[in-house]
């Protein structure tokens, strides 16, 4: 009998903290600002960009000529991406409290700037920038980048 | 005509192909290393095939030329250089979001009288990044149980996404969430009545 409302608790305990995410908002992030021609792309479709939009993983994000925007992650990453740039995030997870952290992202061309967030004080070695030549490490900072 | 056209296009092609056949269809990729906001250099590591580097100093670069190439010995760039081709990204880089931490009186959705005056930092930091994302995260202490804790938490930040909106910011700017007591800002045992849990986090973006 014990062991019986000791489980209840426990299923209920379930139900009742399905999250102990920081945030848990299901997105990865927001664009913060737009200037020009700049596309979000997912696996099903291509829409234009508008600030607030969420992001979410698998995103790709792409600008035209003279064209800029501002992006920032849950965990206070940010980034921009000049004119004619594309960036695509393959992983983003940040749940502090799980201890899961990630952020894998391709820089495909074009012109970046960062400063890097949480996850670059928590876990440096979870972040991962690949461009076509080289593989990115991060520990805390600000950079750019310059694929051409 | 059409025929011209064609043939004028044709060339152009073979000759885009000539240009990118005799680079070696080289993309390259440089890295800048900048002080951060606070004015500390962290590290950025630009590994390829043919080595690896780092950069750690203010304003030093370095450019690795395909998978196959070594990145170069880091060197301090201009800042000239670095308007020329990162103007337009620097401008448009959003300020990193601004965390508040506002604390409530024990087992209670109301604000201690220094987090009250706090709200208003909360709303000129809101106006100031012209802010369309506010998220409002509410917590309490261990004392009590679980289940009315999550309760009192949801309290919080609703308490705190009223009081936002009283002040003119638009409910559909915020959005509320709230860990009863699992998520402490000071880990307590069970049952611990610790006035630095009683919160409510507020991240403006």
């Amino acid at each position: 009998m014990q062991t019986f409302f000791l489980s209840l608790i426990l299923i209920s305990g379930l139900l009742f903290f399905p999250s102990i995410d920081a945030r848990a908002l299901g997105t990865i992030g927001i664009i913060k600002s737009v200037s020009g021609e700049v596309h979000l792309i997912n696996a099903t479709s291509t829409i234009k960009a508008l600030a607030n939009m969420k992001l979410n993983q698998g995103d790709s994000i792409r600008t035209g000529p003279n064209s800029n925007v501002g992006l920032i992650f849950d965990d206070d990453t940010v980034v921009s991406l000049g004119s004619n740039s594309e960036m695509s995030i393959t992983e983003f997870l940040f749940h502090p409290a799980a201890q899961e952290l990630s952020f894998v992202a391709t820089l495909i061309t074009g012109t970046f700037s960062f400063i890097s967030g949480q996850i670059a004080k928590l876990a440096p070695d979870k972040i991962t920038l690949e461009t076509p030549d080289a593989t990115l490490g991060v520990r805390g900072t600000k950079f750019l980048v310059k694929i051409d | 005509m059409i025929v011209t056209q064609w043939f004028n296009q044709r060339i152009f092609f073979i000759f885009i192909t000539l240009i990118f056949a005799i680079s070696g269809c080289a993309k390259q990729t440089t890295v800048v290393l900048l002080p951060d906001p606070d004015g500390k250099l962290g590290e950025v590591t630009v590994t390829s095939d043919g080595g690896s580097i780092a950069i750690c100093h203010a304003l030093e670069a370095t450019t690795v030329k395909g998978r196959q190439g070594t990145p170069t010995t880091p060197k301090i760039i201009s800042a000239a250089a670095i308007q020329k081709d990162f103007a337009e990204a620097l401008a448009i880089l959003p300020e990193q979001p601004v965390h508040f931490i506002l604390y409530f009186q024990r087992d209670s959705n109301k604000l201690t009288p220094a987090s009250k005056t706090r709200i208003l930092d909360v709303l000129a930091t809101a106006e100031k990044r012209n802010s369309k994302d506010i998220i409002v995260i509410g917590h309490t202490d261990t004392a009590g149980n679980p289940r009315y804790n999550l309760r009192l938490s949801q309290n919080r930040a609703k308490a705190i996404a009223k009081i936002l909106v009283s002040k003119g910011v638009e409910r559909q700017h915020i959005q509320t969430t709230s860990h009863g007591e699992m998520n402490p800002l000071i880990p307590t045992k069970d049952n611990v009545h610790e006035p630095k849990n009683r919160r409510v986090e507020v991240v403006v973006r």
